[in-house]
Parts: C-alpha cells; structure tokens; sequence
C-alpha cells in the first residue's frame, strides 16, 4: 500500500520504519527535520509499567510489562536496519521518599500490592544498606522501593535510528512541509491535497483541532550533566507535592522530569517549574548543585479524557493519538494496533479503537470562549 | 423528608462538595463526580496560565458535569494576591463563589488568618459570595463572620493529609456557638467514616478532594463517602445517645433471677 505519514514524532518514525518493513510505501511529512519538536524527543523515555500503573491507570500494567519485552527485539531489529545501538537500560528502577514522606512510598508500595499482575509481586522495599548496594548514589535515603525489569531508551538516539533505518529502507521524506490537514482522501500540505492508499495522522498534539474530547497537558523537562553523580536506573522521588523522576543517559546525563500542567501553552519552562525540577533534584543528590544546565523545555503531552490511546479510523485514514506520558511505554501496543487494522485484525489493549462514520473533519469541539464574554 | 441546606440563597440537597483535581484522567474525574452526588464542585485557576488560553480543556471537561462551579485560590500566599485570582475566576468561570485560600504556612498548607480576614472583606465588598477555608478557631470564624462571609469552611486537618478531624472539640464548639452558620469541612479527610464523624458533629457539609482522586479506585471511594455523609447527616438528626462509663444492657434484665447477674460478673 502506498501509505501518507503526517508527523515524525515517536509514532511516526515508528509507524513509517514498521510499515516499511511490512512492505509498503511510506511518505513520512514532518514539520522540521529532526523530530527536535515532538514530545517524544524532549521526553525522559521511561519505561516504567509499574510507576505509570500506580500514578496513573492499571489498565497500563500489562501492555507496559510487554513493552520491557518487545523494545529489545525492537532495538536489535533497528540496530540491523539502520547500523546504529540505541542505548537501552533494564536493570529495573528505585522509588524513594525521604523520611518525613515516608507514608508516600508505602502508598505507593500498598497500591502495587493491590494489582493483579503477579509481576508486581517481586517489586521489594529496601532498607537503606541495601538501597544503597543497589545504587550507591542514594545515600540520602534510608528506605526505597525497588522496581525490577522497568527501564529507559535513548530516545534521541531512538530517533536518529529510525531515520538511518527508513531511509535505508526506501521510506520518502518530505521535511519542512506543515501538513495544515489530514483528510481520507490524503493530506494536505502547502495547500495542495497529496492522496494515497491509506493515511496515518500521528501529529500528537499538533492534531488536537481535528479531534473531540483531546486536549495537550504541558510538561516541563530538563536535561543536567554532571560526572560527580552516579546513577544507572531510573529514580522516582515521591513527595507530596514535588514528584520527580531522574532518567539516566551515557556519559553523565541525566533526564529530569517532569511537571504536568492542565494548560495547553508551548512556552518557555517557568522559574517556578525549574525551581521546583531543580530544589527537588538537589535532594536526591547534592552533587547535582554543580551539574551543568544543558536544557530546559516544555511541550504538551497529547491526551484524551480516558488518558488511553486512541485510533480513530475514517474510511481511508487512521487517526493515531493520545499517547499522553506513556509514548515509550504503550508505543509497541500501538505501532502493533495500527498494523494489525491495516491487515483486518483488531487493536490491542490498551488502546482504543473507534470507527467514525463519514470523512468529516471539521473541530467537534466549542471554541474556546473569549475570557471576559459570559454565555 | 426534605433535608436541604443553603449556601448565599442556594438551596443544595448534598451535602458532599468534591474537587476536581489530583485525578487519573478527566474521564475518571467526571465519573466519580457523577457518583459522589456532588451538586458543588471545586475548579482550580493557579498554574494554568488563563492568559494564554491555558486550562481551557479540562475546564470544559468539569462545565460538561452542568454543576455549581466554586472555584478556589489555591496556593495563593497573600490577600493581595488572592483577590487578584479570584477577579480572574469570577470572569473565567462565571460565578461570583469563591473559595477563598490563603496560605500562610507553605508546610502544612495552614491558612493565613490575618490574610485570609483581610482578603474576605475586600472581596465581599466586590460581591463575591466567600466560601473562606480557614483553621477551627472560633475567634477567627467570627472575624469572618463579621466581614461579611455566610459560611465557613473550617479545615479537619491539614490539605491533603488524610488524618480525619484532629481536632473534634474545636468543630463541635463552632457547631455550638454558631448554629445557623453553614459549616462545611473542608481538608484532611481521608476515608468516608471521617466525613461521617464530621457530619455527626452536625456540621452541614463537607469538601474533599485528595481521598478521593488518589484512592485506587475513585469511582467507588466516591460513593462510600457518599454514604459516610448520609450516614453522619442521620446521626446527627436523629440525636446519638450519650456516651456513658457503665455497660447497660440491650437487652431488658427486668426479671432474671439476682443469682444469674452475679454470675454474668464473676
């Protein structure tokens, strides 16, 4: 099938690189170049099932337990296509609290007692010795709770593979082209209307005037080096108001993420966000004082009311969205999803699948209304 | 029976006002919303940039619920500021409710007394119907009175702490000294049985959010505090029994021989 990409975020790359494999033709638009502007690329790339299912919903577990299996095979089949390693941890993750919050990790431990997975069974409370023989950079805490089997990627080096491998593999890029809509009948770029086979819009939050019930949920991350720290799994700080994650990278970088707002601005990261990233890092080790700032930037998580994935199928086009902080996590269920709906089969859980009758497209959502006018 | 009550000339049949942060998803947020009963629910400004258009989605998630709306100054240190958000509520939310919040302890999120006093008077001159969340003191309740708020909102315990009512004594003397004043709990609750004790008490409602938006299961932690809320708004009409020392029996004992009395004590 000859088959139109609108967006190169995590989806889209993804999408284009597994499509290309299958078979098909892929037209891959992307606004810049580089992915530099999506979500996935500023994102930590945790793949965290255990922490997401307690944060967020439980449906998660079981999709984001299989993800841990299916981004290695992922990686090393990328690594043959494009002839690049995309750095990639599994040693399992710590949450900590420090003492005076300590009820918020026991929280946190009785609320993965409480899932059905049998998995969440071998999640362990560490005392601090052995916190510490786990990692050692974790002496200000005397009590952790350990995550084994979740893990991180290097997304940007995610990225930079894919486009080696759909390159390699025949995909056509059309970079710097904003793709103003996406229709059944194809897309439309420059104002002209490009057709094909079938059309993916995986354009994230850059899609949320053709969908009801979406909205984007601004989160704040940075990015610090420091040699003086040592961590090699994933951290989550539990607090009750400041939580934090710190997502290891090669070579002294460390991911810091992330704040999760109910607004749908794309500006700069606050002083009060950095302030309370950065106070909260602080804690969890002093020689983060000195690291180095490398950058701090904001984007919108795409999300719909269920905060699940959806694929929105009309005629022709398949509208995929709502990865909101799970695009690492539940990406696997989702590239699969699509193929199999390309191949008559059926979505697999967790992600929605809705059939929208007719090629309509217009925003069916009330405009926003003016501050200051009353209904 | 018809058991209402009213807040500012509103006349309400629950008695259970939810708030609308903190949950797993919108989606989750409007169902436990539909199942607390609530016909008040509390919306949040801070942090979501309104200027910038920010907000606006989950607004329109909690406008579909086609509730009263009370929105609060949430995290807001001064009067000065307080006042400011509350303007910015009025006109983005449509109402002249607030819940006013000054914090005056960033560690236990305790309010500002002096602030809080200082930001009500200002704002029900303005004409707006203040819903102040304040400590159990009854000086300061009366000073809240004085300036003009129809209702008060003492906390049970610190936001978000979950410990219940700490400090019953307090709640029951306000209950004592001010009878016609709407008292509606707000803060520290955290399972249904706390809402039930702060409604045996005879207070005329109470608000949460936490307990029931981090629960594992929302939906259902909503109607169980539902039910706690009914359970105590009962109790308190119906009139407890007294608390007594000595044991007294359920069950009539007029007409057991002496010997058997003696025996049960042995």
């Amino acid at each position: 099938m000859n088959i139109g990409i609108a967006g190169a975020g995590l989806c889209g790359r993804l999408l284009a690189w597994q499509l290309l494999r299958a078979g098909h033709r892929v037209t891959l638009f992307e606004r810049d170049g580089s992915g530099a502007q999506s979500a996935g690329f500023i994102a930590a790339a945790m793949l965290a099932p255990f922490s997401e299912a307690v944060a967020g919903s439980a449906d998660i577990l079981t999709p984001g337990l299989q993800a841990l299996q299916d981004w290695p095979a992922w990686l090393a089949q990328l690594a043959r296509d494009s002839g690049c390693a995309v750095p990639f941890g599994c040693e399992g993750s710590v949450v900590v609290a420090h003492g005076s919050d300590r009820a918020e990790l026991h929280w946190f431990y009785r609320r993965l007692q409480g899932m059905a997975a049998p998995a969440a069974g071998d999640c362990r409370l560490l005392d601090g010795p052995a916190l510490r023989q786990l990692e050692p950079g974790l002496g200000a805490f005397t009590q952790g709770l350990w995550l084994p089997g979740e893990g991180w990627l290097d997304n940007r080096a995610l990225y930079q593979a894919l486009d080696g491998a759909i390159v390699a593999l025949g995909g056509q890029w059309r970079q710097g082209h904003t793709v103003s809509a996406v229709t059944p009948a194809g897309l439309v770029t420059d104002g002209a209307t490009l057709p094909f086979e079938r059309v993916l819009d995986c354009r994230g939050f850059g899609a949320r005037d053709q969908l009801a019930n979406f909205r984007g949920v601004r989160g704040e991350v940075l990015r610090v080096y420091t040699p003086e720290v040592q961590l090699r799994r994933p951290v989550r700080l539990m607090h009750p108001r400041y939580q934090l994650y710190v997502v290891p990278r090669p070579a002294g970088i460390y991911v810091i993420g992330a704040t999760e707002i109910e607004s749908e601005s794309l500006a700069p990261v606050t002083v009060r966000s950095c302030l309370e990233l950065l106070s909260a890092l602080y804690t969890v080790h002093p020689g983060f004082a000195e690291a180095q700032v490398l950058e701090a930037r904001a984007h919108c998580r795409p999300a719909f009311a269920d905060h699940l994935p959806h694929i929105i199928q009309r005629g022709a086009l398949l509208q995929v969205n709502g990865l909101y902080r799970h695009g690492y996590l539940l990406a696997p269920a989702v590239v699969n999803s699509v193929l199999s709906l390309l191949a008559g089969g059926e979505v697999l859980a967790p992600v929605q699948h809705e059939v929208a009758d007719g090629p309509n497209l217009t925003c069916q959502r009330p405009p926003a209304r003016p501050r200051g006018i009353k209904p | 029976m018809s058991d209402t009550w009213h807040a500012y000339g509103v006349e309400l049949h629950s008695r259970f006002l939810l708030g609308t942060a903190l949950y797993p998803s919108p989606h989750i947020m409007q169902q436990a919303v539909q199942a607390s009963g609530a016909e008040v629910v509390t919306v949040s400004l801070r942090r979501q940039s309104p200027a910038s258009g920010g907000g606006n989605r989950i607004w329109e998630c909690i406008r579909e619920l086609n509730l009263r709306l009370l929105p609060n100054t949430a995290g807001c240190h001064s009067a000065a500021e307080a006042i400011t958000l509350a303007k910015m509520s009025r006109e983005i939310f449509d109402t002249h409710w607030i819940k006013l919040e000054v914090i005056g302890d960033d560690y236990n999120l305790q309010p500002d007394a002096f602030e809080l006093v200082a930001a009500a008077r200002d704002l029900v001159a303005d004409g707006f119907a203040v819903f102040p969340y304040c400590t159990d003191d009854l000086v300061l309740c009366q000073r809240l009175l004085d300036v003009g708020c129809e209702v008060l909102m003492p906390w049970g315990a610190p936001i978000g702490t979950g410990q219940g009512l700490i400090n019953p004594y307090a709640l029951e003397t306000l209950r004592a000294r001010l009878p016609d004043v709407p008292l509606i709990v707000d803060a520290g609750l955290g399972v249904p049985s706390h809402a039930a004790a702060a409604m045996e008490l005879g207070c005329s409602a109470v608000l949460l959010n936490t307990a029931v938006a981090r629960a594992a299961d929302p939906v259902a932690m909503a109607r169980g505090f539902r039910a706690g809320v009914e359970a105590g708004r009962h109790a308190w009409l119906a009139g407890a029994m007294p608390r007594r020392q000595t044991a007294a029996p359920s069950t009539p004992v007029l007409g057991t021989p002496f010997w058997q009395q003696g025996q049960a004590h042995d």
